[in-house]
């Protein structure tokens, strides 16, 4: 018996409350884990989508928006498409990157990297606050 | 679940919009005979590049798998253009 089941029949014993009371307490009591798990806090819900939000009023002709909506499985299923990539373009690219002055060696891009980088997202949440522009990138 | 519904819209020069729902099932049975030619040809492209043919295959089918929720869309000034994947 937990101790606030014990206090509620101790007040009752007591005659400090009746016997509808305590029994509106007792339920109260058995709700509550339910309601809310002990230790936990509320779970957020898993991320499904990244969004990217731009609105800008730069443009003479009228405000620009942007309103992109992107599953993030897609985003996994387009990166695990590189692993498609042949080993000569992989080679190219990569001689193209360092002559760019980016020396990353693709070849060493594995899918978990690129699915731990997606799983990272999930996380993100970029805002840009200018008194013309809006942007903003999350995760819903 | 694959796509079922492509829904694009834009604007038309004197303001109003268009938008066209696209089915997405009885278009791709409709271009199916084009659809397997188009495989045939992906299948010979993935032989010439030393591609596996199936790899590719699943890695096609895993992005129009998840497809459905994507959404763009675009306005600027008087241009305004949105995708919708369902």
């Amino acid at each position: 018996m937990n101790e606030q089941r014990r206090q509620i029949l101790q007040m009752l014993a007591e005659n400090k409350i009746t016997a509808d009371e305590a029994e509106r307490l007792l339920s109260a009591v058995e709700r509550e884990p339910a309601d809310a798990p002990a230790g936990a806090g509320p779970r957020k819900a898993k991320a499904r989508y990244l969004r990217v939000i731009v609105h800008s009023e730069e443009d003479p002709s009228g405000p620009s928006q942007v309103n992109v909506r992107v599953p993030l499985k897609l985003l996994r299923a387009g990166v695990r498409l590189t692993s498609l990539i042949p080993p000569v373009a992989i080679t190219r690219a990569n001689a193209e990157l360092e002559k760019a002055g980016f020396p990353i060696d693709l070849s060493e891009l594995k899918p978990q990297h690129l699915d731990d980088l997606v799983e990272a997202l999930d996380e993100l949440t970029v805002d840009v606050d200018d008194p013309r522009n809006k942007v903003q990138v999350f995760c819903e | 679940m694959i796509p079922q519904l492509v829904t694009v819209r834009y604007r038309l020069r004197d303001g109003r919009f268009r938008r066209w729902w696209i089915p997405v099932v009885p278009v791709v049975l409709l271009l199916s005979p084009l659809l397997l030619l188009a495989v045939v040809g992906g299948v010979i492209a993935c032989l010439i590049f030393k591609i596996s043919p199936l790899g590719a295959l699943a890695g096609v089918g895993r992005v129009m798998w998840a497809m459905p929720g994507a959404r763009f869309e675009i306005v600027e000034g008087r241009t305004a253009f949105l995708v919708s994947v369902r």
